[in-house]
């Protein structure tokens, strides 16, 4: 009989280790629910509906991305700011939320390989004289806190001196702030500046000319050392492109042209 | 559960930018409270007076300021404000907003403290030939500043903690202003949200010091 009990020990003990290091990937696939970070203030990758319900390009895949991995997804509505305490504090497990991959956050946050690309343009209001980037120097601008476009657009305005720049905490306050004259102009992802000043609500809004900040690559974002689900979500991209699906979804909330593409030439990712 | 790294290293690089904040956080609660105390000394004097046109917009100050959360009284001084065209910075619409929470606040700390007061000492002091004025300023005021110092303290610490609301409206050169960027240039959010913690603590602790201090050396029989 004893061996059977030696047995009956080992093999509890290395179903406990084994529930232990499951790792986030498995962890998805057996609570039966993707929970995404989506920031739904950013029209139209993440906003809501008449209904309250999220809606948008992030929302969409995600929804993808539960299917993909056979379970229900859930939208977790997350400010740009708060997304990696959601992350970190396991509210979410994956950030679908436009994250732009700087080498500063990899440090603290893993990235997939880019599944989105933004390009930036100067928007202002009727009768400031904006027509360029260039014509933002001594000027008062403001941004949503902590976006690439905002870190973008302070470090210009401290290069050139004068002017002031204001990190406000959503879309809609910017909006607000520029549409009242607070601040003269901000600088936003053309997909947001089209869809805004196409919605009404700002008629006194105009496009005013590219931002010269480069492509902004965005990824999806998890733990750091959560290889597997890392990979998982490499993969997932890439599939996303090579099944058409990325170019259905770009066309669905975006509009019709070409989606953009998440190469950059000339080197690996 | 809390998966994650602490890197103290990492977030102390950021130290001498959020010191830099925490002075401006202590420049504003300090400005909002002697901006404060003067608007309240004013309004509480106004609440008891018998001319209803000082009254009543006295009172409407207190009971909007008391009874409407601080976020909304700074956002309609910034964005509010802004629909009429008037455009305050962030810096001056957060101390607006605060400096106008304070003043209700204060104003009925002040009045209870009015309260205190016997009505014989202003009548001693009139009867020694002292003017209506005079007789407040000489003998009531720093008998009321006396009895609501302890009350008044705790609005002293509330100021320095509703500065953090200036993100709100655009602030950024304020403690939570800064931690903020930082944060989103870094991803280090506990880091450097528990080291603003820290700061504040400190300030608020350097403020009510100050305070006691100021307190001993005026207040002393």
């Amino acid at each position: 009989m004893k061996p059977l009990y030696l047995l009956g020990a080992a093999l509890g003990l290395s179903l406990s280790v084994g529930a232990a290091q499951a790792d986030k990937l498995d962890s998805i696939i057996s609570s039966g629910t993707l929970r995404c970070a989506v920031t739904l203030d950013f029209p139209p990758m993440g906003s809501r509906d008449a209904n309250n319900e999220p809606i948008g390009f992030d929302v969409d895949y995600c929804r993808d991305l539960a299917a993909a991995l056979g379970v229900d997804a859930e939208i977790v509505d997350t400010p740009f700011p708060d997304r990696i305490p959601a992350l970190v504090s396991g509210r979410a497990d994956v950030g679908v939320a436009s994250t732009s991959d700087t080498l500063e956050r990899a440090k603290t946050v893993g990235f997939s390989i880019p599944y989105f690309a933004f390009t930036n343009v100067v928007l202002t209001r009727e009768g400031t004289g904006i027509e360029t980037f260039e014509d933002l120097q001594g000027r008062d601008v403001g941004s949503v806190a902590g976006v690439f476009e905002a870190l973008a657009l302070e470090e210009q305005m401290t290069a050139w001196g004068g002017g002031s720049f204001r990190p406000y905490q959503s879309q809609a306050d910017v909006f607000l702030a520029l549409s009242q004259g607070q601040i003269e102009a901000t600088v936003v992802t053309s997909t947001v500046a089209s869809a805004i000043v196409e919605s009404g609500n700002f008629p006194n809004l105009v496009i005013g000319g590219d931002a010269p900040f480069g492509i902004d690559y965005v990824g999806l974002i998890t733990l750091r050392q959560e290889y597997g689900l890392i990979n998982y979500l490499d993969l997932f991209v890439n599939q996303q492109v090579r099944t058409g699906r990325y170019q259905e979804l770009y066309e669905k909330w975006l509009g019709g042209a070409v989606a953009p593409d998440l190469t950059v030439p000339g080197v690996y990712r | 559960m809390f998966d994650y790294t602490f890197q103290w290293r990492q977030a102390y690089r950021h130290l001498p930018r959020m010191l830099e904040g925490a002075l401006v956080t202590l420049e504003i609660a300090v400005l909002s409270l002697i901006i404060g105390i003067v608007i309240a000394v004013l309004l509480a004097v106004a609440r008891d007076s018998k001319s209803i046109w000082l009254r009543a917009p006295a009172t409407a100050w207190v009971e909007v300021a008391r009874n409407t959360p601080a976020l909304f009284q700074i956002y309609m001084a910034h964005f509010g404000l802004g629909s009429f065209g008037i455009y305050l910075s962030p810096y001056v619409a957060l101390l607006a907003g605060i400096a106008f929470n304070n003043a209700g606040y204060l104003c009925e700390t002040f009045r209870g403290a009015l309260r205190a007061i016997p009505e014989t000492q202003t009548r001693a002091g009139r009867s020694l030939g002292m003017g209506q004025a005079q007789t407040f300023r000489l003998i009531v005021m720093p008998q009321m500043f006396r009895i609501s110092f302890l009350p008044t303290t705790n609005q002293m610490v509330w100021a320095i903690l509703m500065t953090s609301l200036g993100v709100t409206v655009g602030m950024a050169t304020d403690l939570t202003g800064i931690t903020q960027n930082l944060n989103a240039r870094t991803f280090r959010t506990f880091e450097l949200f528990a080291m603003a913690a820290v700061l504040y603590y400190l300030i608020a602790k350097a403020v009510m010091l100050a305070a006691r201090l100021i307190a001993w050396r005026l207040f002393r029989y």
